[in-house]
Order: structure tokens, then sequence, then C-alpha cells
């Protein structure tokens, strides 16, 4: 991009960013320090920290936080290292490769209700072997979803965030070229397995680093997610708060200030750590890595990641094809393998208004996430230019509206939205989204399209010196797989939005995840299901799109202008 | 400064609506043509949404009103909106127009001044079709005073639903409901508090185990909390040592206690909609063995309301609908089970000779309970009791 004023772009870039945020953040501060003009408040007091630390809620709800939080990112993490390695250039891995997509793509309350209904002790797994094997006729007395111990929140964390890792890791490899170091390193006697932990994953680590940190962020602060599947005795941090923020009784806001204060501190410090962990780690596992040896029993640890990621992925998948047989059921009862009636009346039902929903949905999705790419690229771009890889005001302020718990942030925004009258439009939805979106398309993009070979650009400039011509069709054209790839998760961010969508738009502008999501909290599964249905099938089409253009990209692009051609010759002779 | 001026602003705002209400009705209707009335509605269910789409369908023919449902999934969410508003100064042109709202919500939006009104006693069928003497619940919203700051929608009363074809006979008290979950572990449980279903389990088991009945209807403050709660604490102790999921984790409302009671891993569910039991039947949600069961003491009813924030930009077309809504047209097609089934808050005796036939001839669904099979309706506690239950229950069984 010929730019000029660099620095001009980067401080008005870096401010849109950052009011938004400011305004927020001090609008979830001033009631953490019992200011609240509405409810009276004018003396700054230090009482809802107070009440803060000692509500033992706080406390236990904060140690299930920092498990789920922090085991689940690990958990994901690992697996999708183990299935890149295992599978990566291998026939049957892009298979798995294009289930990522519809996975990658459902909004995650609608899967975790997938789950609920495959897990729980009335699901389709113990109907499945019920009562032949179990000799149960009526569902056992277990926990296996929503248990105390957050296990069943932490599978559901992991079946959302290894998909978006592996997607991530996948978009990544072209900048590190992976391909020739398997090569030279096979050459050299290396097993393939020991060639990722030795060699690629170290690689590869630097350039995923933003995205890890999104999914530890969205572990520590996920709501919808831990509200379905996540125990209730109590319930997340994020979740609690929620409770607080809805409570009733106005004076309750103040603590739940304070808590979203907390925890903004809380996934700071969570942050810090995995980085000290991982420094602490390459140092370790140094000497090992450098030894030279061709095999280690190390590998062993990816292997137990692939089966891991398999069962995973299957139960995803199999949880998204239950969602479909519900939105079509009539009657199906325990211990039943399938309905014992069927209807089409689910569906009829929710038709009047899927239009209008649908409508706004893409509309909200698609501007908001041509803006962020368009201002990704433009932030890139002058990141690019200034040469400061490290510590660019972009590169922290963009995680700030991610890293802030949704609802603590949001209230304080929506003030500003009413002063300037923009609360309740569509516009200020499209913005919202905006500010969720825009990280992600920016980070999934960042890596590589700070990786691409400036030198292309040059030499097509030497060609032919149309600067931003070249810009647009030779070097965003050599970054399609990048740029559609970040479109894609912007737009299933976008689409995915609960709060947002009805903070800004007051609930005048229903979407098919607000009217998903009061569906869920309603938990008729048949209703869910054809819910879930039609809300992914955006997303999985635009998720398909990203993966089946570029390769035929050309190919259509001459096809057309052949055809084009072909007619514009046709017309003189016809005539 | 800013303090004294939001306060004269408050009361000269009051001024002007009580002017306002002594206006001609005539004169509300004709302001009201062509407004957009924002009702935000618990939009959870799917008969009650289709309900409201039917309402504004009557009220655009009759009155040129136009009526926009908000779904909302906790009217808390409206509740906050308005304080939004508020802090943000938006004094008029609020988003919200109209709500459906009852309890703590109604307390917390008129003890802040967040509402419009009082309005709803000068609605003309209000003054026609509501007896305010025929239930407490009509003026004492949850024991906080009514004052016309809100309009009567229905009513609601807990009812309990089992499966004849697995259960023959009930559990009919709190204490039988022990016994039973004593004899069948696991089979036994109550939607979580703060969920409100929840929170009136509690005062439900707290009204027929205390031995301090009248103290529920004071403020929680005036009264000896830990004495009066003692004997629910105790019995709850026992409880979820053999509800369902040994109390480790409970429903979190109604449709999912129908959900388990569908796929029998519980006998007993429970809800505030008398006509739920039917509608889940007509829905293939429950099997058609299922009935409704009250229990022999009474079981604890309130009425829901809509109400009007001050900030409305469209106050005249809320209560052009607030008034459709206490028509007997409207009260006799919310009472049909198959449209909602919600009970009516007039009062039969003042209605027409025709509107009672109409009542009469309402089909009941088929496990859905008569007036007379619903017998006595215990009152609500004082609103503040909500907050303390729902805390002591939070420090005992959930953290």
């Amino acid at each position: 991009m010929p730019l000029k004023s660099v620095r001009f772009i980067t401080w008005l870039v870096a401010l849109f960013l950052a009011i938004p945020v400011l305004v927020g953040l001090v609008g979830t501060l001033l009631p953490a320090f019992h200011y609240f003009p509405p409810l009276g408040e004018y003396h700054f007091s230090l009482t809802s920290w107070e009440q803060l630390f000692q509500n033992n809620e706080f406390y236990t709800s904060l140690k299930l936080t920092l498990i789920t939080g922090i085991i689940a990112p690990i958990i994901a993490l690992w697996i999708a290292l183990s299935l890149l390695a295992w599978g990566y250039q291998r026939a049957f891995f892009e298979k798995i490769e294009k289930l990522l997509a519809p996975i990658l793509a459902i909004p995650h309350a609608a899967i975790a209700i997938g789950l609920l209904f495959l897990l729980s002790p009335s699901g389709w797994l113990m109907r499945l072997f019920s009562p032949w094997l179990t000799g149960f006729d009526r569902p056992p007395n277990w926990i296996t979803v929503q248990d105390p111990y957050g296990v069943s929140l932490i599978f559901a964390l992991v079946m959302k965030e290894m998909p978006y890792l592996l997607f991530i890791m996948l978009a990544s490899l072209h900048a590190i070229d992976a391909r020739k170091s398997l090569e030279v390193c096979q050459t050299l006697g290396y097993k393939r397995l020991t060639i990722w932990r030795k060699v690629l994953i170290p690689q590869l680590y630097p350039i995923i680093r933003m995205p890890i940190f999104i999914v530890i962020a969205f572990s520590l602060t996920v709501v919808d997610l831990a509200i379905v599947i996540g125990p209730n005795t109590p319930s997340t941090l994020a979740v609690t708060l929620f409770h607080w923020f809805n409570d009733p009784a106005l004076s309750t806001r103040f603590i739940a200030s304070a808590g979203a204060i907390a925890l903004v501190i809380i996934i700071a410090l969570v942050m810090l750590g995995w980085e000290l962990a991982h420094c602490l780690f390459t140092r370790l596992t140094k000497a090992e890595r450098s030894n030279g040896k061709r095999a280690g029993l190390t590998d062993y640890f990816l292997r137990l990641g692939v089966v891991l990621g398999l069962i995973t992925l299957s139960s995803a998948f199999i949880s998204l094809i239950i969602l479909p047989i519900w939105s079509l059921t009539r009657r199906w009862r325990f211990p039943d393998v399938l309905p014992s009636s069927w209807t089409l009346s689910n569906i009829e039902r929710a038709y009047p208004v899927l239009l209008e929903l649908s409508s706004n949905t893409l509309i909200i999705a698609l501007v908001a996430t041509l803006i962020a790419c368009l201002m990704s690229a433009l932030m890139l771009e002058t990141k690019r230019l200034t040469k400061q890889t490290k510590n660019h005001p972009f590169d922290w302020l963009i995680y700030v509206p991610i890293l802030l718990p949704q609802i603590g942030f949001l209230f304080g925004l929506h003030v500003l939205l009413i002063q300037i009258n923009l609360n309740g439009t569509l516009t200020a939805i499209i913005a919202l989204h905006l500010m969720y979106v825009l990280p992600y398309v920016y980070l999934s993009l960042k890596g590589p399209y700070l990786a691409y070979q400036e030198d292309y650009l040059m030499q097509a400039n030497r060609l032919n010196n149309r600067p931003w011509f070249n810009y647009f069709f030779i070097k965003l054209a050599m970054l399609k797989p990048a740029l559609l790839t970040a479109f894609a998760i912007g737009f299933s961010v976008s689409i995915a939005q609960y709060l947002p969508t009805l903070i800004a738009g007051e609930g005048r502008y229903g979407t098919l995840t607000t009217e998903a999501v009061a569906q869920a909290a309603s938990g008729d599964r048949k209703q869910v299901g054809s819910m879930a249905l039609l809300q992914a099938f955006f997303p999985v089409f635009v998720f398909w799109l990203a993966h089946a253009l570029p390769p035929r990209w050309t190919k259509w692009r001459l096809a057309i202008y052949l055809r084009v051609k072909k007619c514009y010759k046709q017309i003189p002779t016809n005539s | 400064m800013l303090k004294s001026l939001i306060a004269a602003s408050i009361s000269g705002a009051l001024l002007f609506t009580s002017i306002q209400a002594k206006a001609d009705w005539q004169d509300t209707l004709q302001e009201a043509k062509g407004q957009t009335v924002y009702f935000n509605a618990w939009g959870g269910a799917d008969n009650v949404n289709e309900y409201i789409r039917w309402s504004a369908k009557r009220i655009k023919e009759q009155y040129g009103v136009t009526l926009k449902q908000v779904k909302l999934t906790d009217t808390a969410d409206a509740v906050n909106r308005v304080l939004a508003e508020k802090a943000a100064g938006k004094n008029d042109n609020g988003s919200i127009d109209l709500i459906w709202l009852n309890g703590e919500n109604f307390r917390a939006m008129k003890d802040n001044q967040l509402l419009y009104g009082p309005f709803s006693t000068q609605l003309p069928n209000y003054k026609k079709y509501v007896n305010e003497h025929a239930r407490q619940s009509i003026t004492h919203d949850f024991g906080t005073p009514v004052d016309g700051m809100e309009s009567p929608w229905g009513m609601a009363q807990v009812i309990f639903m089992y499966d004849t074809a697995t259960l023959k006979t009930p559990p009919k008290s709190m204490p039988e409901l022990l016994a039973y979950a004593q004899q069948h572990p696991g089979r036994i449980t109550y939607p979580a508090p703060p969920q409100f279903l929840g929170a009136t389990f509690l005062k439900q088991a707290l009204y027929e185990l205390t031995t301090d009945k009248s103290a529920l209807s004071k403020p929680v403050d005036s009264v000896d909390f830990q004495a009066v709660t003692a004997p629910l604490w105790a019995y709850l102790d026992k409880l979820n040592k053999v509800a369902w999921r040994h109390g480790e984790t409970f429903p979190s409302d109604s449709t999912q206690m129908i959900r388990l009671l569908d796929d029998q891993e519980i006998d007993v569910a429970l809800s505030f909609d008398i006509s739920s039991a039917s509608v889940a039947i007509q829905q293939g949600n429950l099997p058609d063995t299922v009935r409704s069961y009250v229990f022999t003491n009474g079981t604890i009813g309130n009425t829901h309301f809509l109400a009007i924030p001050y900030n409305s930009s469209a106050k005249a077309g809320a209560e052009v609908v607030a008034n459709f809504m206490l028509s007997p047209e409207a009260q006799i097609q919310k009472q049909i089970p198959t449209v909602w089934g919600d009970l009516s808050v007039l009062s039969y005796d003042r209605l027409a000779a025709a509107d009672q036939k109409k009542f009469d001839a309402i089909p009941r669904g088929i496990a859905t309970l008569s007036i007379a099979e619903l017998g006595k309706t215990l009152p609500e506690p004082h609103t503040s009791w909500v907050k303390a239950l729902e805390k002591e229950w939070l420090k005992r069984y959930a953290q």
C-alpha cells in the first residue's frame, strides 16, 4: 500500500481503537469504585472491593474459572499441534481439515447443547447402549455434564478452541515453509513427529502466540457456553458476574464492576504466567531438542494427543448431527435410539421470522467483516512501514476488547452510544461487532501478511508502476488464502455475537444468534436444533468459500474472462 | 447541584404525567395512532411470542398502533437498559415503551423512579373489569404497592407435573415430597435459585415449613431471618442429599424440568404456568399420560404486569396496548390452553353475559387444572424475601 503520512494514520487508527475501549473501561472502573451518578453515588470508595473480597461465591467461581480457563487452552493447543504434526500433508487429513470449518462456524452455544444431549445421562450415547448393555430403563443418576469440577465445560471449550487453533496453524504454515523443513529433516533421518516437536513447533509458536492468548481469554470469560454446559453451583466467574450485572437490585452493579476489573487483572496474570511457563519450558527442553536423536519417547505424547483429537473431533461431529435430527423430531423418548415420530412443524414454525433475521444477520456480518478486513490491511501496512516490529501500539490495543469481559465493558459503552444518539441502530451494532471482529481478522491476517515477500510487489512496481493497482492485484491477490480465512473467521465471529448485538441494538434488531440464544435458554432441544441448523448455514457456506475459492480462483476467473470474450466476439457476427 | 437538577426534572415529569393521566381517553387514542410500541417481554416461550404477535395484529387493526416485541432472555436486561438511559440523561425518547414484569424488577424500577404513571387505574378496561379486591396480588406485587404504576396482565400459580404411567400417587406436600425422594433417590429436584421458579420453590417450602407464617408478609429486615428459615434449611439439607444428581447440580428452569420428566430422569416437575403440561404434551415434549396437580394446602400464586418506562417515546401507544391486553377479547384468547393458558385478571362477575359464555367455553387441555382444582393460592412473601432466600441458598448449597 503506497501510504503517505504513516505516523498520522497510525495515530488515527490507534485513537479509533482506544476510544471505545477507554469509554468502556471508565464505565466499568467508576462503578467499581462506587462512583455512579444514576444511582446517586457521587463519592469514591472501596466498599465494592471489600464486598467482593468478602464474597465466597467470588472465590469459588474464580477457582473454577482458573481451572477450566487454563486447562482448556493447554489441552486444545496440545491436541491441535498433535493433529497437525500427525496429519500434515497426508491425504486423509484433508478430510479432517474440511470438518474444521463447520465446527468453527457453528455458534458455540449450539454445539454445547448438542454435546449436552450427547453426553447427559439421558443422552444419545446412553441411549445407544441402553437397555441392552447397561440395563437402564431409565437414565442413571450420574453427573456427566454440568459437573461441579468443570470437566464437561473443559471438553466443550476444547471442542471449540482446538479447531480454531488448528485452522490458524494451517493458515500460518506457509510462513515457516514447513514442507521444506520436513523434507530436509526427513533426509537426515528424523521421524515425523520428532521433526515437528524439535523443529517446526518452536518456529510455529511465535506466529500463533496471539491466537493462543485469544483462546485463553475466551476460556476465562465465555458466558453462554458456561451457562449451557458448565456447573451452576457455583458457575464460572464470568457467569457469576453476568448474573450480578443483571441483578434487579441495581446496587449489585458495584460489586459486579469490581469483579469485572478483577477478571481483567486475572486474565493479564494468567497470560503472564503462560509466557513465563513457555520460556521455562523452552529452556528445559532445549538440550533434548538439540541432542541429535532422530526419535524420542516424548513423541508418544503427540501420539496420545492425536487419539484425543480424533475423539474430540468425532464427538463434535456427532453433536452436530444431533441438532438436525432434533429439529425434525416430534417424539423421542429415552431409551429410543432414534425419534419415534418425526415432523417438519418445528422448522415451519420458525419460518416467518427467518427472512428478517437472516437479512439482519447478513448485513451486520458482511459490513462489519469487510470493514475489519480493510482496516486490518491498513493497520498491518502501517505497521510494516514503521518497521517497528516490537511493541507496536496496534499489537496490544487490539487485544483489549477481547480481553475485557463483554458484560462489564459493554454497559459502559452503551452509555456512550445513548449520548451520541446511536443506540438501537444498525450502525451501532455494526460498530460493536467491528470491535470484536477486527481483532480476530487482524490477528489471523497478521502472520501471513507480515511474512509476505515484498519482493514480488517491488518487482511488479518496477515492471508497471501502478502502486495501488499492484497492491490490490498482486499483493492482496497473493494473500488470498489468508485474507479469505481471516474473512471467514471474522464473519463467524460476527454471527456468533450475542451481547454486543443485544446491547447496541437494544433488541430492536434480532439476528439468528439472538433468537437462537433466546431459544437455547428455554432448553427445548427441537427449537434449538432448528435454529442452530439455520444459524450454522451462512458461516459454513463462507468457510466453504474460503477453502474452495483460492485454488479455483484463477481457473474461474479465466473461464469467465473467456466466456465474456466469446460473447463479445459473437455479438458482431450475430448482428 | 446535579442531584437537585435531576430531582427537579423528575418532579416536573411527575407533575406533567398526572395532568396527562386526567386527559380524556379519546385524546390518548388519537395520540397513540401511528406510534410504534417497543414491548420488552421475556421471549423464552414460543406460545407467548405467538400470542403477542396475535395481539399486535389486533391492536394494529383496532387502534393503528404498531406493537413490536423485543424478546428478552431476562427481564432485568430491560431494567438495566432504562437505567443506562437515565445515566446518559436520555429522559425522553427511551428505547423501551412497555415492559412485562413483576416482583423484584417492578420494585427496582419503581424505587429508582424509572416508571411512568400512575396510569393503570385510569385505563377504561381496568375501571370496567378489574376487581382490585379479588386477589391481593393485583394491588400488591410481591408485597410492593402497585399504586397504578403497572397494569395487570395475567395470573400465574405454581403447579406440579407427574407421569401417571410411572407414578400412582404424587407427593402433595413438602414433607411427602421429601419422603418420596428418600424412597426414590435422584428422582426429585427443583430449579436452582436465583432463577425465579427456584426461588418460588424455596418460598413454597418456607411457607409450608415455617412456624411463623406472618413473618413472611413483613420486610425481611424486620424479622429474625435465621429463626424463621431454620426449618427450611433443615429440610433442604435432607432433600438435597437424595435429590437428582445428589444436589450437586440443579435444572435451570421449568423447561429443563419438563425435559427431565420426559427423559424419566425425574418424577415430578414444577411450573409457574398452569397449562405448561398440556402445551408440552401437544408439542410432543411430554407423554400424554402426564397430569398436573397442586399441593393439598395450596401453592404460591402471583400476578404479572405491564409497565411503561418514564422515558418511553410512545406512552400513549403503550397505554392503548395495556388497555387492549385487559379487554375480554385479549384475556379470553390468552386463557385458551393451546394459545397460552394464562389465567385472566378480569373479574368474571363484571363481564357481559356473552363474554362470560366465551370464558366458560374455553377448552382446557387434558392436563390443565380448572380454577376450582387449582385450589387455594398462597400469597408471595414480601419482595425483600427473594434476595435473602437466594443469598442464603447460594451460600449453603452453591459455593
